[in-house]
């Protein structure tokens, strides 16, 4: 199994959301920028004709009211005639030039240009309209425009697009608070399927049908992949379990071995000690065995030791343990021992059990015996071993004195 | 505050004496200069005048009655391409027709009193110099003003006449401008 690639932790996270708002802000913001941009390049340029057609009308304007005053060489007559341009916004400069160039009349306007650098820039030289009377020129009148205007309408655009802007992030926001609840949920739904498969081993979780197709998809591909995960897990459940039981059982009789007994014993003696309570310990042996094997052949052997160990199983009460540990040699814990005489009352019951007669495959019948040892907790033995040899040892001089009988 | 009450009621009391005294053109070069300005002055005021007859193919004739003042030798100069008649004409033979311009110089009152009263109702346009309150009738009065020369418009008389007059002339000629 490779190891999974190691993920920083110091690396700097995004949530999609974020990731979301700032691309729709990004976008938004490039759409904004390139439409107000056009909008205002085209507003200055229609503006800049407009403001130069202006200038040239004030001019002509200046040109038929200053006329009479040119051709009486009149200055105060030729103020009066360009006094009405003066009113007019746009206009910074005009001058009345007699037709010998020289200046008849002046005027300068008294508001101060707010940016001379656009002035220079989109009106560097004025109108000059000649004055003509029967078709000769007797003068000339000269407007020089400002920018007041096209500044007044790049202010007003800028705060036009501003505002944009403030919409612009206000919509977005929305927009990514709209994208978490469509995109963001589903996609949490499944994260936390998947983590709690991964934490709490749920293999019964699955994603549900979800409204983005692909995250549909992706968790449809998740529940597959889930059930065939819990096949796997059921399946290894079962196989660990049969090796569990193989390890710890004897396979003829089915009954626990001696890897079992062990275990067991030690826990019976843990607790048994810690509740300071007594049990017994029943070492059955088959008398003859061997005899059995060598006779009959090892069918009928192990069908003795079937026939014995079903013996034991029935005679047990629920909380005794029974297990095989080897040849023809069981070993039986009796739990809580209430009185000194439940162990002889066992040893009884299945001596009787054993020596009715049964059927050998070959067809003899047969009678079993069995010797038992018996050993108390705590009186025989504080621990494991101690117990067993004393039960073995019980088990040898109850055979010894079988035989001697 | 006491004269423009005198002239407010001067102009309820008698209309026919509503004079304008207005223009001033600068004058460049002495006596001779005031003839030039002078001269200019005519040949500006003509050319902003309209006969009924508008566009004649002949050029209009200025008659002289009487000594110019100002406008010595008279010479008009018209601005561009106009074209301009100079007659001199004695009083008495005006009244025969062929005075489109009548300029009257210095001559006996009775002889102004009867030429004014010709005039009206016909496209004669009437200038004079020597009258530089403009209280004798002409529809144009030229005087010398402190630093220049200027002329005046009697709208009255040019009312009273088929002669149409441009409005920016008699704006110029006028005393509404706020001058001081």
């Amino acid at each position: 199994m490779t190891a999974p690639p190691t993920r920083d932790k110091s690396a700097p996270r995004t949530t999609l959301q974020r990731l979301l708002s700032r691309f729709h802000f990004g976008i938004t913001l490039f759409a904004v920028a390139l439409s107000g941009m056009t909008i205002l390049l085209a507003g200055v340029t229609a503006l800049r004709s407009y403001a130069d057609r202006n200038i040239e009308l004030a001019a002509q304007l200046g040109a038929y009211g200053v006329e009479p005053a040119l051709v009486f060489n009149d200055p105060v007559a030729a103020r009066e005639g360009i006094e009405p341009l003066t009113h007019m916004a746009g206009v910074a400069r005009l001058r009345v030039l007699d037709d010998r160039g020289r200046p008849l009349a002046h005027w300068t306007s008294p508001v101060s240009d707010p940016t001379p650098f656009l002035t220079n820039l989109f009106f560097p030289d004025p109108a000059s309209v000649p004055i003509r009377r029967n078709g000769s020129v007797i003068g000339t009148i000269e407007v020089w425009g400002d920018s007041s205007t096209l500044t007044d309408y790049v202010r007003l655009g800028l705060l036009a697009g501003l505002a944009c802007l403030l919409v612009t992030a206000l919509g977005t926001i929305a927009l990514a608070r709209r994208f978490e609840y469509e995109l963001v949920k589903p996609l949490n739904e499944i994260a936390t399927v998947a983590h709690d498969v991964r934490l709490h081993r749920r293999f019964d979780k699955r994603v549900q049908t979800l409204r983005i197709a692909e995250l549909d998809r992706l968790g449809g591909d998740i529940n597959t992949l889930l059930d065939e995960l819990q096949g796997w897990q059921g399946h290894m459940e079962d196989e660990r379990a049969m090796l569990a039981h193989r390890a710890s059982h004897d396979p003829l009789t089915t009954m626990p071995n001696r890897a079992a007994l062990d275990e067991q014993l030690a826990q019976r003696v843990q607790s048994a000690e810690a509740r300071g309570t007594r049990f017994a310990l029943l070492f059955i042996d088959a008398d003859n065995f061997k005899a059995v094997n060598d006779n009959f052949g090892h069918a009928a052997g192990d069908a003795v030791l079937i026939a014995l160990s079903a013996c034991i199983k029935g005679t047990l009460r629920k909380g005794d343990f029974a297990a095989r540990i080897g040849g023809d040699e069981f070993v039986v814990i009796i739990d809580t021992l209430d009185n000194d005489a439940a162990p002889e009352a066992l040893t009884a019951r299945i001596r009787d059990c054993v020596e009715d007669p049964f059927t050998l495959p070959d067809g003899t019948r047969y009678s079993a015996s069995v010797s038992v040892g018996v050993a108390i907790y705590p009186d025989d033995g504080g621990d494991t071993t101690a117990l067993l040899t004393a039960a073995d040892a019980a088990m040898y001089s109850n055979k010894l004195a079988r035989k001697l009988s | 505050m006491l004269a423009s009450l005198l002239l407010i009621s001067a102009l309820s009391s008698a209309p026919q004496m509503t004079v304008q005294v207005a223009s001033q053109s600068l004058v460049e070069g002495g006596a001779r200069g005031i003839a030039h300005t002078a001269n200019r002055m005519i040949g500006g005021i003509i050319s902003y005048a309209r006969w009924p007859d508008d566009p004649s193919p002949a050029p209009r004739t200025l008659c002289v009655i009487g000594q110019p003042k100002l406008a010595d030798p008279i010479a008009p100069e018209m601005p561009g391409r106009g074209k301009l008649v100079v007659r001199r004409t004695a009083a008495a033979e005006v009244t025969g027709g062929g005075c489109d311009i009548l300029f009257l110089g210095r001559m006996p009152v009775s002889d102004r009193q009867r030429l004014i009263a010709w005039v009206r109702g016909r496209p004669v346009l009437t200038l004079t110099d020597d009258d530089p309150n403009c209280l004798y009738g002409a529809m144009f009065c030229l005087a010398g003003r402190t630093g220049g020369l200027g002329f005046s418009v009697n709208l009255d008389a040019i009312g009273r006449g088929p002669l149409r007059i441009d409005p920016r002339v008699l704006k110029i000629g006028s005393d509404d401008g706020g001058r001081p």
